[in-house]
């Protein structure tokens, strides 16, 4: 792998993120609502209106407040939100590491059992086992995440109380070191575990496919005939390879999971930025609204370069081509 | 009693194999419960949306007001019937007929951080913030008010251009909470730091506010009402109402503001939830969930297809299934529980299909057999145009915008219902006016110069936020409620108010459908609950 095949990508990251900012603004400023009616709430008058506009720079032609919010983000300023009256910045930075604490150990518990299972059941196609793994992975595939998610808070905390119902540590709680990491995890379980297994599904039905075609192949059979035992077969030959579009999809899932914890972060009150999207977009608090899609955009276009190489690793073709 | 052992002896701190703690970290998860249960336990409250600062002085926002009104005290407090009773004002006077009103300040108050509270920080306030930064103070006493001045240091006076009736139910710690001028004076307050470190006199005082967006509250030991018995408050952001009940049926949280309608049987017999019904909550008193007809619409100009629609509307069927029984079929413009205001006995039409239909016959709005009614000399309308109203409702309100689709089919109206989202819903009724009839929560407040003027009067119809939604115009109604506004005798005021509402129930722009009730939940080991923003100050708790 070439630094050359790095930097080629890096510099692609740049244009694709100005891009997508590009088009939230629009987006954003198009859409109808109007942040400083939300703001005012029901009882504003015609002169706080205008006040506020002036204050938040909203009196000015669109163009010229593109203009005004490119420069600022080019020099790394997200600006103040409405709301808050912080930066921006500092109102996202505090959310960003209980989503990335969520959504990695989600992604991390997904490949962890959707990998083994798919394997497991691309093994013998249609047997007892595929059958019973394909028919919960397609259970939990269509099955809404706010469902999955309630049914886990009822009988996961209320009926069994095996974990919190929310939050991200007891109320209160000022422990440090080993005693906070041990509240943290338990109220990571649920949430965690409610969002793994949406990708769980998708994962595993990729592997089981990928695991089915590659165990038909001229290479496995060259292994099977070389004496290789039936695990050191699936294990050494024919997941690797099947495991080619995983990749691929769990680099595509990791953006998604990062936007869509929303829900999750919701319905377990997660501190994450995903519950900050759905407030700010609420409150059209547009600063912080395009802070997310700014960092949620970085993420994708960072966790697609990481695909690339890792694909690149697995897969010569990809390096050589 | 397995688990036990094994959290206790083996995995707990004390072990020395860290091995496994990780191995072992399902079982583990069980040993912060203990160390939160031999703690003293702090009161917890789930509030649904992160107020991002705790400055009720700089914004109407519900959330804000919810989260920080332990944290402040008004000049004056309002009782369960409205009625003015002292806080941070020990009495006042109304001097010149109206035109000063002169307030006497405590002396023995002091600010969280130690400075004593004086009349300048109410001068400040008002001047400085309120007047500026709080919208509905802003738009309802600024107009009137030419300034407030502290006299000494224990004297504020309000001045005003013309008398002022409504004053006194405007100065509680929602409507003008107190802020400090020695934190505030020379900044920008929207922008100044102490919104996230607040320092109030309220009974409790700001402890932190974490990144988790958990904000932690201490007893004020030194409140001039008395220390509360309730040493520790915690706010924890919980945006689902489902994991709110959830977490207040483990125990995890102590209190909660809104219980969802379906979810109130259950908790009712839930063997440590009590409940609590309220008409007051921060930022939202006494509301008549409302249906506001389009008066720019030719269909909804014929006064006989308003009072039909009036006629075809069951309110108690929208109290029993929309709101579970818990609030009250509204037979007012004005809320019952603006006790002063309110008027028992006016003509509201009542539930009458026969009379519904023959309106709209009237009307020129035909029915054939059961389906929709046509129009048949309408004017402005087509002839042969099916009767169909669309009904813009907030998510939140689409329970009732089914049920009266339902009630209205059965007169032979088509109700087509849209749901739009806050900020949207605000822009397409208020601002572009884009709707047929729409359902608005219009809280009454304190005083129908706060809530129910700006559904009426005819210089409300602009793009705010629920204001007049009908656009309805009516110069008698207009300067009724002038004259109440400068009216200082409550009898007086009282013969205005109902002077309106009756030109207002005649004309119909509206059908007032319910007045709703907020129901909080409660773990009961703690009682002794108050109505207003202080809930937790008057409240003990056991363990």
């Amino acid at each position: 792998m070439s630094g050359r095949f790095i930097m080629g990508r890096l510099l692609q990251v740049v244009p694709t993120v100005a891009g997508i900012l590009l088009v939230s603004f629009l987006l954003v400023h198009l859409a109808p609502g109007d942040p400083v009616t939300a703001l005012a709430g029901e009882h504003g008058d015609a002169g706080y209106y205008a006040e506020m506009r002036e204050r938040f720079g909203l009196d000015l032609p669109l163009p010229q407040q593109l203009a005004t919010y490119a420069l600022r983000v080019a020099g790394g300023d997200l600006g103040f939100s409405y709301v808050q009256g912080r930066t921006a910045a500092a109102v996202i930075a505090e959310r960003v590491p209980a989503t990335l604490l969520l959504t990695g150990t989600a992604l991390l518990l997904a490949i962890a059992c959707a990998i083994p299972l798919g394997a497991i059941a691309g093994r013998r196609p249609h047997g007892v086992r595929d059958v019973g793994i394909s028919a919960l992975a397609l259970g939990f595939y269509s099955a809404p995440v706010f469902w999955i998610a309630q049914l886990a808070i009822l009988f996961g905390a209320v009926r069994l109380g095996i974990a919190p119902v929310q939050g991200m540590q007891s109320a209160g709680s000022n422990a440090q070191g080993l005693e906070r990491l041990l509240d943290v995890a338990r109220h990571l379980a649920l949430p965690a575990m409610v969002l793994a297994s949406q990708e769980i599904a998708t994962l595993v039905r990729l592997t089981r496919s990928g695991v089915i075609d590659e165990l038909s192949r001229d290479h496995v059979r060259t292994a099977r005939s070389k004496g290789a035992s039936e695990l050191g077969v699936l294990v050494r030959h024919a997941l690797p390879r099947g495991l080619l579009p995983s990749v691929t999809v769990i680099g595509a899932r990791a953006g998604h999971l990062i936007a869509g914890a929303a829900i999750v972060e919701i319905v377990f009150g997660w501190p994450g930025t995903g519950r900050l999207l759905f407030t700010s977009l609420q409150t059209r608090d547009t600063p912080v609204l395009l802070g997310i899609f700014l960092f949620v955009a970085f993420a994708v276009v960072l966790v697609n370069l990481v695909t690339d190489l890792v694909h690149a690793a697995i897969d010569p073709r990809v390096r050589l081509g | 009693m397995l688990r036990e052992l094994v959290i206790r002896g083996f995995v707990c701190p004390s072990a020395p194999k860290f091995v496994l703690h990780a191995l072992y970290l399902s079982l583990a998860l069980g040993c912060s419960i203990d160390a939160a249960r031999r703690a003293d336990r702090a009161f917890v409250v789930a509030i649904s949306h992160d107020p991002g600062h705790l400055n009720p002085a700089i914004t109407t926002n519900g959330g804000v007001n919810t989260a920080a009104g332990l944290l402040y005290d008004g000049l004056l407090r309002l009782d369960e019937s409205l009625t003015p009773t002292p806080a941070l004002a020990t009495r006042w006077e109304t001097l010149d007929g109206g035109a000063r009103h002169r307030f006497h300040l405590r002396r023995d108050v002091r600010w969280h951080d130690g400075r004593p509270f004086t009349a300048a920080d109410v001068e400040f306030t008002f001047e400085q913030v309120l007047l500026k930064f709080h919208s509905r103070t802003r738009a309802s006493l600024g107009p009137a008010l030419v300034d407030v001045v502290a006299l000494d240091d224990s004297t504020v006076e309000f001045r005003f251009r013309r008398p002022y009736a409504p004053l006194l139910q405007q100065l509680d710690v929602v409507e003008a909470p107190i802020i400090p001028r020695h934190v505030y004076v020379g900044s920008d307050p929207l922008r100044n730091p102490a919104n996230r470190h607040p320092v109030g006199t309220g009974p409790y005082k700001f402890v932190s506010y974490q990144s988790s967006g958990e904000i932690r509250y201490a007893a004020n030991r030194d409140y001039f009402r008395g220390a509360p018995s309730v040493d520790t408050a915690i706010l924890r952001v919980v945006p689902d109402p489902a994991t709110q009940v959830a977490a207040l049926e483990a125990g995890e949280v102590d209190w909660m503001f809104s219980v969802p309608g379906p979810e109130r049987e259950r908790l009712r017999h839930h063997p440590t939830v009590r409940l609590l019904q309220s008409p007051l909550g921060a930022g939202g008193n006494n509301c008549i969930t409302t249906l506001g007809f389009n008066l720019d619409r030719a269909t909804f100009r014929d006064l006989r297809v308003r009072k039909a629609i009036a006629h075809a509307v069951n309110r108690p069927q929208i109290v029993e299934r929309v709101l579970f029984g818990e609030g009250r079929a509204a037979d007012a413009p004005i809320s019952s529980r603006i006790g002063f205001a309110y008027a028992a006995d006016l003509p509201i039409p009542a539930f009458d299909t026969l009379r519904a239909a023959a309106l709209l016959d009237a009307a020129g709005w035909r029915r054939s057999g059961s389906g929709t009614r046509t129009a048949r000399g309408v004017r402005g309308v087509r002839d042969g145009t099916p009767f169909v109203v669309g009904l813009t409702v907030l998510p939140s309100q689409s329970n009732y915008a089914e049920l009266l689709r339902a009630q209205l089919r059965a007169v032979g109206i088509d109700l087509r219902v849209g749901s739009l989202e806050q900020a949207v819903f605000a822009q397409t009724v208020f601002t572009e006016r884009d709707f047929d009839t729409a359902i608005g929560a219009y809280c009454n407040g304190t005083d129908p110069e706060i809530g129910v003027r700006r559904m009426l009067v005819s210089s409300s119809i602009a793009p705010v936020p629920f204001s007049n939604m009908a656009g309805y115009r009516s110069a008698s109604v207009d300067s009724l409620f002038e004259l109440a506004a400068s009216a200082l005798d409550p009898a007086q005021r009282r013969l205005y108010y109902r002077s309106m509402q009756e030109i207002v129930v005649a004309d119909q722009p509206y059908v007032w459908l319910a007045e709703t009730l907020g129901t909080r939940a409660y773990n009961s080991r703690c009682s002794g609950f108050g109505a207003s923003s202080h809930f937790l100050a008057t409240a003990s708790c056991t363990r």
